[in-house]
Formats: C-alpha cells, structure tokens, sequence
C-alpha cells in the first residue's frame, strides 16, 4: 500500500477576509467499504466557492476547503468497490452522498435526494465536515466518482464536473440537440460550457452577453448567433417565438431585469433554466401569470447532473473534442481566483493546479 | 341558406364600469361573414372568472360597451361555402378564443392557443376593425376552427364551462402527461379546479384537491379526488414532499407575504407547477429565488385556453366517461348575480346562463 496521504488543504478560517485562505489540515470522511480514496491534481473555480467564501448563501462552516470540481488519481478503494483501481484517473463533481434508497436514487436522480450531501460545506451522519478539493486528497462514495476518457486531459476534465455538469444536464434534459434551438444568457465558466456543449448535441445557440469584448471568443466557441444585450436593448422582439430552451447562467437579478422578454423569445412550452443561483437575498425578478401565458412557457431550476448524465457528458465531451476555455495557477493562488471571479476577470474558468503535496 | 329568420345580435353589455353588474340589452355589429365562418344561435354560456376580471376593469379598462361570456354553446343557423365540417342545424360551442393567423409555427403545429395573432372572443377586434362580443347574447360567429361539435352524449348545459374551464385544465394535464401512474394536485377548487380534479381523475391519475378549509371537502370527494388537504392547516405540505408530477394551480390572488416555496417542494423532480389562475394585472406570483426550484429541479409554468385538438379530445372523453361538472344554471338577464356570486366565492361550481332574450329554433 502506498503512503498514507495526509489531508490538507487551503481553507477558509475568516469570512471578512475570504480570499486569503491559509493551509489547515482537515479530517477526512471515514473511510468504508465502497469508498474511494483520490490524490487530487488538479480543482476548478466554481462561482459555487466564491457564494460560499462570501457566505452569500449562508454562513457556512470554518474552517473550510471549498473547491468541488476534482480531478486526481486513485490510491485506495474500499473492498467493495467495483468500479475503479489504485492508478485510475478520476473526478468528483459538487455532490459526495445521497441516501442511496429512495426513488429518486435508484431513479438516475441521486442530485435531486433531499439527503443529499455537497462536496463541501455539508456533513455526513457521522458528524464528519466535508472539506472540498483546494485540497491534497478527497474521498467519496464509489456512486460520486467519475471515470475520466483517456482523451480528456485533468485540466480540462475538471471544471466539466460542476459547470459542464450543470449545464449539461437540463440541455439534455429539455432535448437540445438537432433541430432544436438553445439561448444561453451569461457567458462565464457555466455559459461558455452551455455553448460548447450544445453545439456538440447538435443544436443552434444564440449567445447573449453584455460584454463586447467577449464576442469574438463565442463566437470562436462555435455559437451560431451572438447578441450584445447592452448594445442592442430589444434584442428579444427579433427572437420572439424562436428558441426552445433558454439556459440563464445570471447569478444576479434586479428588480428591472426584463424576465418577460426573456421568456417572450421562447416558442410553446419552451423551458427558461435558471442555473445560477444568486446570493439568498436576490431573488428572481418579479413574474405575473400573464408572462406565461402567451406562449405556455415553464421557468425551472436544475441542480447539478447524475452520474449518468455526467458520465455521458465525459463521453460527449471526449467524442466532440469539446475543449474549455480555462486559466491555470497553482493551488496557493486560489485566493487571486476568487477576487479574480468576483470582479469578473476570468475567461472563463481557473484551474488551479495542486501544490500541497 | 334555409329560409329562416335572419338571427339578430344583441346581448348583455356592461355600458358603465361604475355599476359593472348591471348589464343591459344592447344590439351589436358581429364578424363579418366569410366563406370559413359559422353562425351560432345561443342556447347556453357560462360564467367564467375572466369575465369579473374583465369587467372589474381588473385586467385593465374594457372596450365599452362589451358583453362577457367565452364558454358558449348553441346551435349553426349559417355556414360560409368552405366550411367542411359542420353544418347547419349541429350542435357546437366556443371557447375564449375566436382567431388566430393561421400559418404560424404555432398554428400549424396545433398550438393556435399560443398564436402571437390570437383573437380573444370578446374585448378584442378584428383585423377590419369590427369588435368581437362575447356570449351573454344571443348570437355568435366564428372561424370553423374556433367552434367545437358538441358529441351527442354531452347535454349543452354541461358541456358549456367545458369551452374554457374545462379545456384550461385540460391543456396542461394533457400536454404535462396525466395519466395512469402519475400524482396530481389541484389548488383553488372552484370552476377551474373542480374540472381539473374531474379530468384528472377520468384520465387515470391519483389526485390530492387543496381547499382552504374543510366547507368543500365532502363535494371534492363526491367529484373524485383521492385525497382532500386543508391549506389553512399548518404544514400542509410537509408530509408531501417530492410528490406530484403536475400541480395545477387556479389561485387566482396572491396576498401580500405568501411564498409559493413550500408549495413548489410538493413536486417530484422536474415536477411542473401550472398556473391557470391569472390574478389581476397588479397582482404578480409571489417572489421565487432559484433556490425555490433548484432542489427538486421543478418547472413554473403558465398555459392559455386549449387548441381545437385539445378540445375534442376533452369532449369526447367527458362524452366516454359521462363526466358532469357541477353547474348552478340561471337565467341569462341575471348574468349580474351570476358575477356577484363569482366574485364573492359562493358559486358551486360554476355559473351556466341560459339565453333567454331570443328563442332558438
């Protein structure tokens, strides 16, 4: 058996400094039988981390490694175990447990079980935090460890885990594919995963940003349209009708934000899906029945993606070629990530590279 | 063209918002007659919320002087040269939807309910400018697409509410997969609600009614639901987490402080919530973050009417199953407190008019 890994990682211990997170061993899960064991190499940035760090979505626990988008190589595997080996080239995503009994768990739903348990910032029957992967090791549940294709590199396997997952999934869900027309509002780490994986599906992608200077990249990322919301302010009225699925990446909202237009551009039972989650106080802006009624739209919510959408996402990914657009820095750095995020500098996701061990 | 009478046009008007209840005679222009139309002689019309929200001036100021009534039954007197699939003498409705383009995507893919071109049966206007009346009155025309042959087994007074009621729940039931196997709620057990429990039911799905208060309780039951729930009981929805794969909602107001968040954790995943109530214009849906709809990955969703195949799908299966709403049929001259009684929650369950200023061959 190779060395005991020693579990460490960059953690947050005080909230009104939230980007200066300092090394802090941590107490991993309680390994058993169908547990896997993952030195992590490399741990994308998710907006999730930064809403946490904030505590934007609540005051959360301390200290804490955050970081939910893993990749590392196997060194352990509990003896009931089937799927994986020591050696093997793996990933966690933003979800380590579920109860594994109910309908929904045995449905392919396991990212919709009310017991639920995120990667980080949760807690196990036991008692045990979970710590996320800015980090030197994780271990998780057989169920929430990925298998990474060979054709996948680490760097850009990792943030597919999160933001490619939670894209991922209503795209497939509500039926992206040929023949089929998507929006993506908001072109950051989960838009600009939105664009690339519903062109791999076969759809037609209208784009929507505010900033200009990020056209030329969309476009580059193979979206078919591009639309400057700040340029043109009645952009919608062209497209009304026209698209079937909209993906909203906004994870903020004023009251003045135009929800009606938005929904305007969808044809019958089309589907506007929110996957951004604002801070707990900004809410959706205020919708009337009349919204929907013109076209018999639906607004929904998605929460992440299940082993098997990600492991088809992996699939199409490897199969497509579908490469993001990440930046890389070493794992001390994540700090700078964070600000970085928060002031909206990064194009369009940072990969941070473990440096711990 | 038989050589009957020629039918005259007048019906019950609102011609003053101050007294929105008082609803007098008043003779009309209708459509102008074309090759695609057929005239209706009216037997029967139902009282539909619309209609207090219109002329409460709720849903914005109406177009004077306006007469209400979308759920519309009666009898052809007159078809244009094209029409191919009725003929004088049958037996037919119209719902709350008069026109719509005709050769959009969403017309031609069976979603003229959705045309951006739609024509509303009263407070709206044709393209040549005449305005369309509804039917408290004693006539009505409209496109063959627009009007419904009533089957045989369906009395006119029950199938009436069907034309909007009935298919504004039925359209979304249908469209969001009700059938055998799947579990529905339906919040707000008035005319709309009390057909969604009854076709919810005829199409085979188990049905939770939410009422406010037990004073409906044992009518719910009687029309089918499998179970009844209080919402004035605390925690209503607490042992209903992660239940229902459509909730149909008829609310139709939403006091100040309610979230629909405990509402919304009653549905499976990608459960969809359906509003069919619209409130007044100033009344929105309470506030919703995406919290709200994340952990169970839900949809909120609206819905308008129901097509042409919407609704003879509907009649047929009220027609097979002998499905009958429970009306309170009056006179037509008291449409007035027919709306009283709309608006003061009285009604069980639905108001049904019965013409009465012209006599129908």
């Amino acid at each position: 058996m190779s060395k005991s890994i020693q579990f460490k990682g960059y953690a947050l211990v005080d909230p009104s400094n939230w980007s200066d997170l300092q090394v802090r061993e941590f107490k991993p899960k309680n390994f058993e039988p169908e547990d896997v064991e993952i030195a992590i190499t490399h741990c994308g940035v998710c907006g999730s981390d930064l809403h946490t760090v904030t505590q934007g979505w609540g005051e959360s626990k301390l200290p804490l490694v955050v970081g939910h988008e893993i990749v590392g190589t196997v060194t352990r595997v509990g003896d009931k175990v089937s799927e994986f080996k020591p050696g093997d080239r793996v990933g966690v995503g933003a979800q380590i447990g579920s109860c594994l009994s109910c309908k929904r768990c045995k449905m392919d739903y396991e990212n919709y079980c009310q017991e639920s348990i995120e990667t980080y910032n949760g807690e196990y029957p036991d008692g045990v935090v979970t710590q996320g992967g800015y980090s030197t090791a994780i271990r998780a549940h057989e169920r929430f460890v990925f298998p990474i294709p060979d054709k996948i590199e680490s760097r850009d396997a990792a943030s597919m885990l999160c933001a490619g997952l939670t894209v991922f999934s209503p795209l497939k869900t509500y039926g992206a594919g040929p023949g089929k027309t998507v929006g993506i509002m908001g072109i950051g780490g989960l838009g600009h995963y939105a664009v690339l994986f519903a062109k791999a599906l076969g759809a037609e992608v209208y784009a929507f940003t505010h900033d200009a200077t990020k056209v030329n990249d969309i476009k580059k990322m193979g979206a078919d349209h591009v639309i400057n919301t700040s340029e043109n302010k009645d952009f919608h009225k062209d497209l009304s009708g026209q698209l079937d699925i909209i993906i909203s990446t906004r994870d903020t909202y004023s009251p003045q934000t135009p929800l009606g237009d938005y929904l305007s551009m969808l044809f019958v039972h089309g589907k506007f899906i929110s996957v951004g989650i604002p801070n707990a106080d900004n809410p959706l802006p205020q919708i009337h029945p009349f919204d929907l009624m013109p076209n018999g739209a639906l607004i929904g919510g998605s929460h992440i993606g299940s082993k098997k959408e990600c492991l088809e996402m992996l699939r199409v990914a490897a199969e497509k070629g579908v490469k993001p657009w990440i930046e890389e820095l070493p794992m001390k750095e994540a700090g700078t990530a964070l600000r970085n995020l928060h002031d909206n500098k990064v194009r369009y996701r940072y990969v941070l590279s473990q440096d711990l061990a | 063209m038989s050589g009957q009478k020629e039918l005259e046009f007048k019906g019950y008007a609102m011609t003053d918002p101050s007294a929105w209840s008082n609803l007098t005679v008043v003779p009309f222009q209708p459509k102008n007659f074309g090759p695609e139309d057929v005239e209706v002689a009216i037997t029967h019309c139902g009282v539909c919320g619309s209609d207090l929200h219109t002329l409460t001036g709720g849903w914005g100021q109406a177009n004077l002087p306006v007469i209400v009534g979308h759920e519309i039954v009666g009898k052809v007197t007159r078809v244009g040269e094209k029409v191919k699939d009725i003929k004088v003498g049958d037996r037919v409705g119209v719902g709350a939807q008069v026109g719509s383009c005709l050769k959009c995507r969403a017309c031609n893919d069976n979603y003229e309910n959705y045309c951006p071109g739609m024509i509303h049966t009263y407070n709206h206007q044709y393209p040549d400018g005449v305005k369309t009346q509804g039917g408290y009155s004693t006539g009505i025309r409209a496109h063959e697409r627009f009007v419904f042959p009533i089957p045989d087994k369906l009395e006119s007074r029950y199938a009436a509410s069907m034309l909007c009621a009935g298919v504004t729940v039925f359209s979304p039931l249908k469209a969001y997969g009700c059938g055998p196997g799947k579990k529905v709620g339906v919040i707000g057990i008035g005319g709309l609600g009390h057909y969604a429990v009854l076709f919810a039911k005829a199409m085979g799905a188990e049905v939770w009614a939410f009422t406010r208060g037990t004073s409906k309780a044992e009518d719910v039951k009687k029309m089918g639901a499998d179970h009844v729930v209080d919402t004035n009981v605390d925690g209503y929805w607490k042992d209903l987490q992660m239940t229902f794969d459509i909730i149909i909602s008829t609310v139709d107001h939403f006091p100040a402080g309610v979230s629909l968040r405990n509402i919304l954790s009653m549905l499976y995943v990608h459960g969809k919530y359906i509003t069919v109530g619209l409130p007044d214009v100033d009344e929105p849906l309470p506030s919703i973050h995406p919290f709200d709809i994340t952990a169970n990955g839900c949809l909120i969703g609206g819905s308008h009417v129901g097509s042409k195949e919407d609704m003879m799908e509907m009649l047929q299966l009220a027609a097979d199953k002998g499905i009958k709403p429970w009306i309170q049929e009056l006179p037509m001259k008291e449409a007035g407190k027919a709306l009283e009684g709309v608006k003061a929650g009285k009604v069980r369950y639905r108001y049904v008019l019965q013409q009465d200023i012209a006599p129908v061959a």
